[in-house]
């Protein structure tokens, strides 16, 4: 029995995330906040393995109360075990501090032969969490999988395929082992009916700080991240353009090919 | 037989000096655009003069020329029209309103927007939105002009619940034939108040006069909504739980229909394959896509779990839920995009917008079917199951035009005997147009047809707006 | 803890296959000489086992310092494990106060995985850096949330810093070879505790029109492209003699595929003309075209992003533009 863990965040949709023309902030006011959704595919491909080889699959998150909305689409997306690391000494984490949190919240629950991340998260989109979570759990690692060929449970080793931008890699890897997924292949399902209403009632087991033994309050939230972020700023914009202006689009477009002229 | 006058050099001046140099077109500088709407096989026309009108003002100046002249104008919006109403047949000029896209303003306590008919369905849509309203028509067409929904009575996916434009138009304005300018309907809700010309005007594919402003109804931004696919063994068997879901008291917002061929070429096509092929193990066949409104997930849950019941008694391989903003998007983009696959596939298409008793719905597709196969002529359908409003494509990638357009009016001319046998109307909501007429006719009967003719007469003396349209014959 | 200024040299991965450099790494290794020059420290490259001479020549024409040159067992294909624990003891050795590594599949998996080992700061896609001689760190300057914010990061207390940087995100500019201390290094890294194998690699079949980073003109789509007019931008691409190319938008609507993206997660170009239809002008893809010759943006809002990186612009629908466009050009052709 494969004991799967999938690891997701809730982030607020990017997209609709504006800048305060004044300020230069993020205004965060009326943007849902959702389940990244790289992290909808790592889910898929975590389900599918359950229901071919057997197994649990339990996902895991840090964030605020909130993020148990993300979880809930989680058990409706095809997860068994839902849980929510949620503490304000968590806040400010990097993603050292959080896959810290995250992985020694995780071996309260077992040993993991599978972990699965989305390829990186909408908001902060560094791609390091897997990584430093495989890392930690000190699994083998495989990233930017499209497609799981097959599982050799009596050797525990995983086949893939993997797209490197210029190519497709087979490749093998002993479990332990974390997947990150492309995702082609592992399109997120439907739920269905009794599905979606037993995730919107189920259990989410809600841990804090003090709930996770052995948790050390200088590695995590702010004091346990070695990066900071000092400032931000609007992106600086370039010189405006000529804006061309002789009436209509049809003569702009005249304009532009005899501006480019040589160029062309 | 009316005798129309060609835009003169004189008038051509004029008419540039109303609107101004840029917004003015004639001879060679016209878009070929301008000679056709989304639905090509109608046939192209060119008009003599486009202007672009910019105000109430403009139009009424630009009319009292045309009308001193006897030179034919057709109202123009984005022209996504699919029988031909926005194209000039009898020649003179377009008068295009996409240039009155301003969005004038709320009254927040009425609920009332005012805006120029050449605001996009669209972008009313999300501004109404972002002031906590919505409005609630949702034709498929969504760069459609408001303008050109009135003038169609476009109705879309929520009219089960909600109706159509026709219920959401308050008050406008409108320019006659001769140039004069009138204000028809007031800001309320209500009213008893002698033959509503409003109404009249609403649906009237611009032959009756010109709408220049428009109040439109909003409604409160419902709290939450949730879409739920049905997926059946084919489309008989899909159909035949309309019924079952409408006598369930769930109130819903949309119950759309769709086939199995349309959803795939519709994933291919885009490459978003959301609508799954295989439920349980079953292929299905046809898909039945419903959305719930409610104010809390509380009364939602309830309503869905009804709709579950409902959907394993008529036979549904499951109950699929559309949760989240993500699915909801990935879902709606899948069935909007229905129009543009077919136009991308298929390279002869005309089309059918009939609108017939619910629990016809499926004799009517079988029968579309069954008449367009010995013809060589592929159906391809979708449409508004729950008001049984449905888009029915005959098509072709072998046939040429001339054998195209031939055999397809002689089904055409079945599947609409079929429907008024039925009891069905020609359209649901894209118009008549040029392309509809002589089914119109058939379907309403000479002596409706004349009374018709007799109302445009009335506005329209000399028969120069938007000549040929409707139940206009020159 | 050590106090961070007794850490010194910045490092740069040199990845390659035995037979070539990855362009990236040279690219770093010019921007991170400048950084050492900013820093009074040595840049010193980390080169894993043999490289053809003029290879090497490349490499150390960006005046580098230092060459740690590693042999062992374990490297033979890339894997985490074994370049891990590399890094990892190298770094424990040295003390270098950074390592840039090539933001490719490989650099990405690994570092912030020795990063993590080290128990130090790790940034991704940085798109400058900056060195901060009051404080002495490296400021890694990244567009954040979908590009609508520059953030700063830095490693303020430990060290090394480290940093993956996207390929293209620089320019590989040889400053000259200069005086270079070779440091030999063998750490052996057990073959049968190496936990990944490559079993077979299939190139993708080399298709000339996805190979947009060396095109001369690219007319290039963004998210406001309707799948049914598509076609004509590909059209436009052809009669212009240059590539389509998009925004990620519009690969993630499965419109193009991912090769043809040009940005921050995409290719970096530098084309004669760059024309864009409907391209609102997030910097995520702005950062993929400032290298570019002459810059034309089409978009129906005025307010659009794209016309402040622009050399002419249109305020037009972008369909429209693009029939005209193909229309003016074919007649061209035919003249």
């Amino acid at each position: 029995m494969l004991n799967i863990l999938v690891c997701v965040k809730q982030v607020p949709d990017v997209n609709l995330v504006k800048i305060d023309p004044v300020t230069g902030s993020l205004i965060r006011k009326g943007v849902p906040a959702i389940l990244n959704p790289l992290d909808e595919n790592a889910l898929e491909a975590a389900v599918r393995m359950k229901e071919q080889y057997g197994g649990t699959v339990t996902c895991i998150t840090m964030g605020p109360p909130p993020a148990a909305e993300a979880l809930r689409q989680c058990l409706a997306g095809g997860a068994d075990r839902a849980i929510l690391l949620s503490d304000r000494a968590f806040a400010n984490a990097d993603t050292l501090a959080t896959s810290y949190v995250i992985v020694t919240a995780a071996k309260m629950f077992g040993n993991f032969d599978l972990i699965f991340c989305g390829k990186e998260s909408m908001d902060g989109a560094t791609g390091q969490m897997a990584s430093q979570l495989a890392e930690r759990l000190d699994a083998s690692q495989l990233s930017c999988v499209s497609l799981i060929n097959h599982l050799d449970t009596d050797k525990n080793i995983i086949q893939v395929q993997r797209e490197l931008g210029n190519g497709t890699e087979t490749a093998e890897a002993q479990l332990p082992c974390l997947i990150t997924v492309e995702k082609t292949n592992y399109l997120p399902r439907i739920p269905n009916l009794e599905r979606w209403l037993n995730s919107r009632t189920a259990e989410i087991t809600t841990l804090s700080a003090a709930e996770i033994p052995g948790l050390k309050a200088e590695l995590i939230g702010d004091p346990g991240s070695p990066t900071k972020v000092p400032r931000t700023y609007p992106p600086q914009t370039g010189e405006a353009g000529i804006i061309l202006n002789e009436g209509n689009t049809e003569k702009n477009v005249a304009k532009l090919v005899s501006l480019l002229g040589e160029v062309l | 037989m009316t005798s129309y006058q060609h835009v003169t050099p004189e008038i051509e001046a004029q008419l540039r000096n109303i609107v101004g140099e840029k917004r003015f077109m004639s001879g060679d500088t016209i878009k070929p655009d301008y000679s056709h709407d989304e639905m090509p096989i109608y046939g192209s026309y060119m008009p003599e003069a486009v202007c672009e009108a910019e105000s109430t003002e403009e139009v009424s100046a630009i009319m009292k020329i045309c009308s001193a002249n006897k030179i034919p104008v057709t109202v123009r919006g984005a022209g996504t029209g699919l029988v031909g109403g926005c194209v000039p047949v009898n020649g003179g000029i377009v008068l295009s309103t996409e240039k009155m896209n301003r969005i004038l303003g709320y009254d927040m306590k009425n609920l009332v927007v005012d805006i120029q008919p050449g605001v996009r369905l669209c972008d009313l849509a999300a501004d109404a939105l972002s002031h906590g309203l919505m409005y609630p028509p949702d034709p498929g067409e969504k760069t459609a002009t408001v303008g050109g929904n009135v003038s169609t009575n476009a109705g879309g996916m929520r009219a089960i619940k909600y109706g159509v434009t026709r219920d959401y138009v308050l008050a406008m304005t409108v320019v006659l034939p001769n140039g004069e300018v009138i204000e028809l309907g007031r800001s309320v809700c209500k009213t008893s108040s002698g033959y509503s010309l409003l109404q009249l005007i609403i649906g009237s594919e611009g032959t009756l006069g010109i709408i220049t402003q428009l109040s439109m109804r909003l409604i409160p931004k419902p709290g939450m909504d949730v879409s739920l696919i049905l997926p059946f063994a084919n489309i008989r068997e899909a159909v035949a739980a309309v019924p079952e879901i409408k006598l369930a008291n769930l109130d819903p917002q949309s119950i759309e229909f769709m086939e199995r061929d349309i959803v795939d070429s519709s994933a291919a096509f885009t490459n978003n394959k959301i609508f799954p092929t295989v439920v349980n193990g079953k292929e299905a066949g046809a898909y039945i896509l419903v959305t719930l409104v409610g104010d809390s997930e509380d009364e939602l849950t309830l309503k869905m779990k009804r709709l579950g019941e409902v959907a394993a008694q008529c036979g549904a391989y499951d109950t699929l839920v559309v949760w989240t903003d993500g699915l909801k998007k990935s879902v709606w983009s899948a069935r909007s995009a229905f129009l543009t696959v077919i136009e991308a596939e298929e390279k002869m298409l005309d089309e059918m917008d009939v609108c017939v008793p619910v629990d016809r719905i499926a004799d009517f597709l079988m029968f579309t079917h069954d008449t367009a196969v010995p013809y060589g002529i592929t159906i391809r359908s979708f449409g508004h199951a729950g008001d049984g409003n449905l888009h029915i494509y005959c098509c072709s990638n072998d046939l040429e035009e001339d054998e195209f357009k031939k055999v397809s009016k002689e089904i055409m001319d079945k599947c609409y005997d079929k429907c008024r046998e039925f009891g069905g109307q020609v359209s649901g909501e894209h118009a008549i147009g040029h392309a509809k007429k002589a089914y119109l006719r058939e379907s309403v009967g000479d002596t409706v047809y004349s009374l018709m003719g007799a109302i445009k007469h009335v506005f329209d003396p000399d028969g120069i707006l938007n000549p040929g349209k409707v139940c206009h014959d020159i | 803890m050590k106090n961070k200024n007794e850490y010194k040299d910045m490092w740069v991965y040199i990845e390659h296959d035995g037979k070539t450099v990855q362009n990236v790494s040279l690219e770093l290794c010019s921007e991170t000489r400048k950084l050492c020059d900013a820093a009074g420290e040595k840049l010193a490259a980390v080169i894993v086992g043999e490289l053809p001479e003029e290879e090497l020549k490349k490499v150390l024409a960006c005046g580098v310092d230092k060459l740690i040159h590693v042999s062992g067992t374990g490297y033979d294909y890339l894997n985490t494990d074994a370049y891990s624990n590399l890094f990892t003891e190298l770094c424990r050795k040295y003390e270098p106060s950074a390592v840039m590594v090539g933001g490719t599949v490989f650099g990405r998996d690994f570092a912030p995985r020795f990063a993590c080992r080290l128990e130090t700061g790790c940034t991704s896609d940085a798109t400058e850096l900056i060195y901060n001689p009051e404080s002495g760190d490296i400021e890694f300057v990244e567009p954040a949330v979908g590009g609508k914010m520059m953030a700063v990061i830095t490693v303020p207390v430990l060290r090394p810093q480290v940093g993956t940087i996207r390929p293209g995100t620089f320019k590989y500019q040889p400053s000259g070879e200069r005086e270079c201390e070779v440091i030999e290094e063998t750490v052996n890294f057990p073959v049968d505790k190496i936990r990944t194998r490559i079993l077979d690699f299939k190139a993708d079949e080399l298709d000339e029109s996805l190979n947009i980073a060396n095109a001369e003109i690219i007319v290039c789509v963004g998210n406001a492209v309707k799948a049914n007019t598509l076609p004509k931008y590909r059209q436009l691409a052809q009669l212009l003699g240059g590539k389509l190319a998009c925004t990620r938008p519009v690969f993630d609507r499965g419109l193009l595929p991912y090769q043809l993206i040009i940005g921050q997660s995409g290719a970096v170009v530098k084309p004669k003309l760059y024309i864009s239809f409907g391209v609102s002008g997030a910097i995520n893809h702005v950062t993929g075209i400032t290298d570019s010759d002459m810059i034309v943006a089409v978009n129906t809002d005025p307010d659009a992003a794209i016309f402040n990186y622009c050399n002419y612009g249109i305020v037009a629908d972008m369909d429209e533009v693009c029939d005209m466009l193909i229309a003016k050009l074919s007649e061209k052709k035919e003249a």
